[in-house]
């Protein structure tokens, strides 16, 4: 245990003098201020745990230091020290927000249990800090985690009132196109420029599509099948995968990995879909010369898999959004802001976690870490552990 | 070579879908009867004979899944595609397990559509000519066992 930090203020030397060795062979770290501005300018270089401090001193006296150090140091406890039959301002004291106060002449004894009881005072407050903190960060993660899972059903329920009406527009257009290219208008005027508007349909509800696939993938609840995996297999079956549409943009994409690199129990199915969608992020972010590198590492808990590129990287407001639905920086048609949605339900309901490190201007790393074995009994449930639904961004 | 047409019956509540398809289907060869619920479905079944059910997953009243249940039990010859608007394939999974012969997600390329309906049709033959052998034989035993 740290020792208890304490400053010791009074304007007789040798009282205080007498004092503070005797508190020092108890083991505590004390200093000493012989006036309310000494003690003040003490506090401000250099924070303490308690301050014992003289009422009656000459210039500042300790009410006003007090006030003082209550405003400036909410944390530190204060211990008055009144002259005989002064009680009146050790009362005063307390109301203004000191711990509590001791007569003088003090008994040592009393002055320790006194300090003891204000330093368990200051660990209690500390301990309801933490509290505090760690709830609001809770109570963050539900709102986050409940806002995600309404998103969720309503995403479905569109995309799926989206994909009936986007079949009779698929169909009528086939229907069009189909009579277009009959033999009996075959000299038709202008029959191209039909074609040409057609053509506009069929690519834009190409283009809905897949949004609504994706959206509905999002959301799906299948049951994950489960197999034993050797990450470094399927990292490279999937890298084979993307390799071609890389060397298309003159990006090269490199895996890195490791002889004690351990199989592990997971979706193999899911696990390369997230690797998909990591691999064509950072092909799109190296661009023509870029780099991406798949690194593979055992952990004790099972896998760590690490997709890095050279690319642009994260602007530091974005990352705490990428993981959003719809959150895309991609021109029309070439994003849909789904990929990273998708990659993090799926990675949580393996019971992994996913990661990213960026540096603008320098590149992304997306790191995600699987268990050896995904524990289907305790998969993250919202209520039970909201922790689990919320990646961790560090920047 | 003269294509024999499938006679399909396209049961969905999305009339200008069924209007849409059926023209295609029909362009494309094909015998399409419209139906718009899984009781107009069943009825068309009882009065006509339909090689393959083209049978839409979300409808109101009775449902692609109860539909298609009923289909197989009182018509196990005729195949059924399914149809699913929505993502979850657990429902085409489930239909497939009741002996759908297959499903397509909503849109669907029609090209997809048309290669399933014909391999559809070609089981739904298949099943039909063993079951004329397995009677030919039958008859062949019985009339040996006569003689
Ligand atoms: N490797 C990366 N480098 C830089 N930005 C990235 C990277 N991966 C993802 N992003 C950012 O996150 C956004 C969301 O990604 P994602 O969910 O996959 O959707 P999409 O790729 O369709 O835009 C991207 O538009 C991009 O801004
Ligand atoms: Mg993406
Ligand atoms: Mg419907």
């Amino acid at each position: 245990m740290e020792p208890i930090r304490i400053l010791l203020v009074d304007d007789e030397e040798d009282f205080r003098q007498t004092v503070a060795k005797r508190l020092a062979k108890r083991g505590m770290h004390v200093r000493q201020a012989s006036n309310g501005e000494n003690c003040l300018s003490m506090l401000e270089k250099e924070p303490v745990d308690i301050v014992v401090l003289d009422v009656k001193m000459p210039g500042m006296d300790g009410i006003e230091a007090l006030r003082h150090i209550k405003e400036r140091h909410p944390r530190t406890q204060v211990i008055m020290l009144t002259g005989h039959a002064c009680a009146q301002d050790g009362v005063e004291g307390i109301k203004r927000g000191a711990f509590d106060y001791l007569s003088k002449p003090i008994e040592l004894e009393h002055l320790l249990t006194k300090i003891n009881q204000a330093y368990d005072k200051i660990i209690r407050e500390e301990e309801k800090e933490r509290e505090a903190a760690f709830r609001a960060s809770m109570e963050q993660q539900m709102i986050a985690t409940e806002r995600l899972a309404s998103l969720g059903t309503l995403a479905a329920g569109v995309a799926h009132e989206i994909n009936n009406p986007l079949a009779i527009i698929k169909e009528s257009a086939g229907w069009i196109l189909s009579i277009l290219h009959k033999d009996e208008l075959k000299d038709m005027p202008r029959r191209s420029d039909l074609e040409l508007g057609l053509s506009k349909i069929q690519k834009g509800v190409e283009r809905i599509r897949r949004i609504t696939l994706q959206l509905l993938e999002s959301v799906k609840q299948t049951d994950s099948l489960v197999s034993e995996v050797n990450p470094e297999e399927l990292a490279r079956e999937t890298v084979d995968l993307v390799c071609k549409d890389a060397s298309a943009k003159d990006v090269r994409i490199m895996i890195d990995s490791r002889p004690d690199v351990k199989r592990i129990w997971t979706d193999p199915y899911k696990l390369r879909q997230v690797l998909i969608n990591l691999l064509t992020n950072a092909v799109y972010a190296a661009g023509p010369g870029g780099t991406v590198a798949v690194m593979i590492r055992p952990t004790n808990e099972g896998a760590l898999i690490t997709v890095q590129d050279t690319g642009q990287g994260i602007p530091r407001e974005n990352l705490a959004r990428i993981f959003e639905p719809f959150f895309s920086t991609k021109p029309p048609g070439e994003g849909t802001g789904l990929g990273l949605f998708v990659t993090r339900g799926i990675i949580e309901k393996l019971g992994g976690a996913i990661n990213v490190k960026s540096e603008f201007g320098k590149g992304s790393a997306f790191e995600i870490r699987l268990p050896l074995h995904p524990e289907m009994e305790d998969m993250p449930d919202a209520s039970d552990n909201p922790g689990a639904w919320l990646v961790n961004v560090e920047g | 070579m003269i294509k024999i047409p499938t006679r399909v019956l396209l049961v969905d509540d999305e009339k200008d879908f069924v209007e849409m398809l059926s023209l295609r289907l029909q362009d494309a060869g094909e015998k399409v009867t419209p139906a718009y619920s899984g009781k107009e479905c069943l009825d068309t079944l009882k009065q006509i004979p339909i090689d393959v059910v083209i049978l839409d997953i979300k409808m109101p009243g009775m449902d692609g899944i109860e539909t298609l249940r009923e289909i197989k039990k009182r018509f196990p010859l005729v195949e059924v595609i399914m149809l699913t608007g929505h993502g979850s394939t657990e429902t085409a999974v489930e239909g497939m397990k009741l002996g759908a012969f297959d499903y397509l997600m909503k849109p669907a390329e029609f090209d997809d559509l048309t290669a399933k309906l014909q391999a559809a049709r070609k089981r739904k033959d298949e099943q039909e000519e063993r079951i004329r052998k397995a009677e030919a034989t039958l008859l062949v035993r019985k009339a040996g066992g006569i003689a």
